[in-house]
């Protein structure tokens, strides 16, 4: 017994050190990142280049230079503002659709779930010609809230297919209980199953931030404007401008557009588990 | 339910409203549109009159060179990253299925690469690899395995290389939560009964995990492939499609053909044929999968 019980130590020691080094590959370039942000930028190009500042070369000015820029503010604002504009509306639109869906029957329900999966399966980069054509109509290019309906649009399919999942796990009984009382289908969507479906909206809604949070074709296509940019749009746009990037201002930058991400992966890890894992186990 | 009063019709309709009309106008009708395009002589010089081309733009996106090397490493990307990532995220999830400790610590660090934008860990691969960079230095001068330093950003073979690495090094976390939750549904008394038949740790994870989790690793298999034709902004960061568009993907070389030099047409059909490639694929795993569950 106890020989098994020390091969079972050893083979834990094992499991344990894969993942440690496992672990490391997968943070240290972010770690790399942090500590060049943290370099003079004229110590970028050295040789040999060295993973961290030495102590008395440690310095803030990349910080600082970002943080001077008034585009900075905007660009963080522009990001935040289309992020929680996508995650609102996308959260109502695509409940109640999943609510109809899970809930009643309709003509043409089969070919509009048919086609809310087969969506998610078509890259949406291949729409970007006419998505932008369909823009330069509405005359929202190069508008910072003409980039939400279409965030919308992208994020309706996945989203509608997760809630509706978890709609069909809350029993009838609680709907019927409140139609006997005389409510209403309203009633019913705001007063028990909005609230009960709660979880997966959150969940689906996390992912929704981040696609919003990073998403770099359309604004590519169709921001011109420096005071509208998003973030990621910002970033690239620095990485390109000088002849030798300014790599300290990049990734001080980037550093930056990464903290509320963690804030938001940190808050909410039950809800970004559950999500990805009903995805997995429903196949 | 079937619905009765006129009232509750009235009240789904207007919940299904907003959804539709979502989906109609700025998905389906993009899609209907771009069809409608790709048969079309439409670039920069016929903006106003375009006329029809029958299959000419399917014919002209086959028969392009650029077209067939940037499928070709797509293709190579996808087969590649996917497994790549299956398997080591699988492994982390088995590993960490297995110890009593930490559990969630490893799966929120695993899982950082995953949340942090492409645009930023492209950048960060991107100096990495510079030819100056890191990697350079301790390959040749601390480690001395290779002569002189590589340039990996300037072939082929390195950037697509360098996007391959940043592809698998951001997915396993994913890979890695999926599935551990489907490791943790697999029923424990498969494996008690087989470790009475004197079953080793081996034959466990291949007789009873891999069975046990198939319709998981089918789920994954589908939407990572769609993940991989998807690839787009790291290329478009760490290489741009250079040198001599040799690392475009279909996605940057379709980007590129509308955007830079205007041929609609051509990026329509080109855009359709990469989605009739993955609805195929994505079918063709469907099969693969079946039958491997009834030949069982």
């Amino acid at each position: 017994m106890q020989k098994l019980n020390r091969k079972k130590a050893s083979g834990n020691m094992l499991r344990y050190v894969l993942l440690v080094i496992g672990g490391f590959v997968s943070i240290l370039p972010m770690i790399y990142m942090i500590s060049t942000s943290l370099k003079p930028n004229g110590a970028l190009y050295e040789f040999p280049p060295r993973f961290f500042p030495s102590l008395n070369e440690l310095t803030g000015e990349n910080y600082v230079y970002i943080f001077k820029q008034e585009k900075f503010y905007l660009n963080f604002l522009n990001s935040v503002l289309v992020s929680i504009l996508t995650v609102l509306i996308a959260a109502f639109v695509a409940a109640a659709l999943a609510f109809c869906l899970a809930r009643f029957e309709f003509i043409g329900k089969k070919l509009l779930f048919g086609l809310v999966i087969g969506t998610m399966i078509i890259p949406g980069t291949t729409l970007i010609i006419t998505q932008y054509q369909l823009a330069s109509r509405f005359h929202i290019t190069n508008k910072l809230l003409g980039l939400v309906p279409f965030y919308v649009a992208w994020v309706i399919p996945f989203s509608t297919f997760m809630i509706k999942s978890y709609i069909e796990g809350i029993p009838r009984d609680f709907d019927e209980a409140v139609y006997a009382d005389g409510g209403s289908v309203f009633t019913v969507f705001f007063r028990v199953i909005l609230p009960l479906a709660s979880p997966a909206i959150a969940s689906v809604s996390i992912f929704n931030f981040l696609t919003a949070w990073e998403e770099f074709p359309w604004a590519l296509t169709v921001l011109n404007d420096a005071e509208k940019l998003t973030l990621p749009i910002a970033i690239s746009g620095f990485f390109g401008q000088h002849q030798f990037t300014q790599w300290g201002y990049v990734f001080a930058m980037s550093v930056a557009s990464l903290i509320p991400v963690l804030l938001i992966f940190i808050c909410c890890q039950k809800y970004f588990v559950s999500g990805l894992q009903a995805g997995g186990l429903k196949g | 339910m079937k619905l009765k009063s006129r009232q509750s019709r009235l009240q789904v309709g207007l919940l299904l409203l907003p959804g539709l009309a979502f989906f109609a106008l700025f998905t389906i009708y993009p899609i209907l549109k771009l069809f409608y395009m790709s048969f079309l002589n439409w670039d920069m010089g016929s903006m106003l009159r375009q006329t029809f081309a029958g299959v000419e733009n399917y014919k002209a996106v086959l028969s392009d060179g650029t077209f067939r090397i940037a499928f070709t490493n797509t293709l190579l990307y996808t087969v590649v990253t996917v497994p790549g990532q299956m398997i080591l995220g699988l492994l982390a999830a088995v590993l960490i299925n297995e110890i009593p400790h930490f559990r969630v610590g490893f799966r929120v660090i695993y899982y950082i690469p995953v949340i942090t934008s492409w645009v930023i860990v492209s950048l960060v691969f991107r100096y990495i690899f510079n030819t100056e960079g890191m990697l350079n230095y301790l390959l040749t001068n601390v480690l001395g395995w290779t002569g002189q330093y590589i340039h990996w950003l300037d072939s082929r073979w390195g950037g697509l290389f360098v996007a391959m690495m940043l592809g698998i090094w951001k997915g396993v976390g994913w890979n890695l939560v999926v599935f551990l939750a489907a490791l943790q549904s697999v029923p424990k008394e498969l494996y008690e009964s087989a470790e009475m038949d004197g079953c080793g740790s081996v034959q466990k994870f291949f007789y009873i995990t891999l069975p046990s989790i198939n319709p998981t690793i089918l789920f994954a298999l589908v939407m990572l492939t769609i993940g991989g034709f998807n690839v787009f902004t790291s290329v478009k960061m760490i290489t741009g499609g250079k040198p001599m568009h040799q690392t475009e993907t279909v996605l940057t070389w379709m980007y590129y053909k509308a955007f830079t030099t205007g041929e609609f047409g051509y990026a329509a059909a080109l855009s359709f044929i990469v989605a009739v490639t993955l609805i195929l694929l994505a079918v063709l795993q469907f099969k693969a999968m079946k039958q491997k569950d009834e030949a069982r």
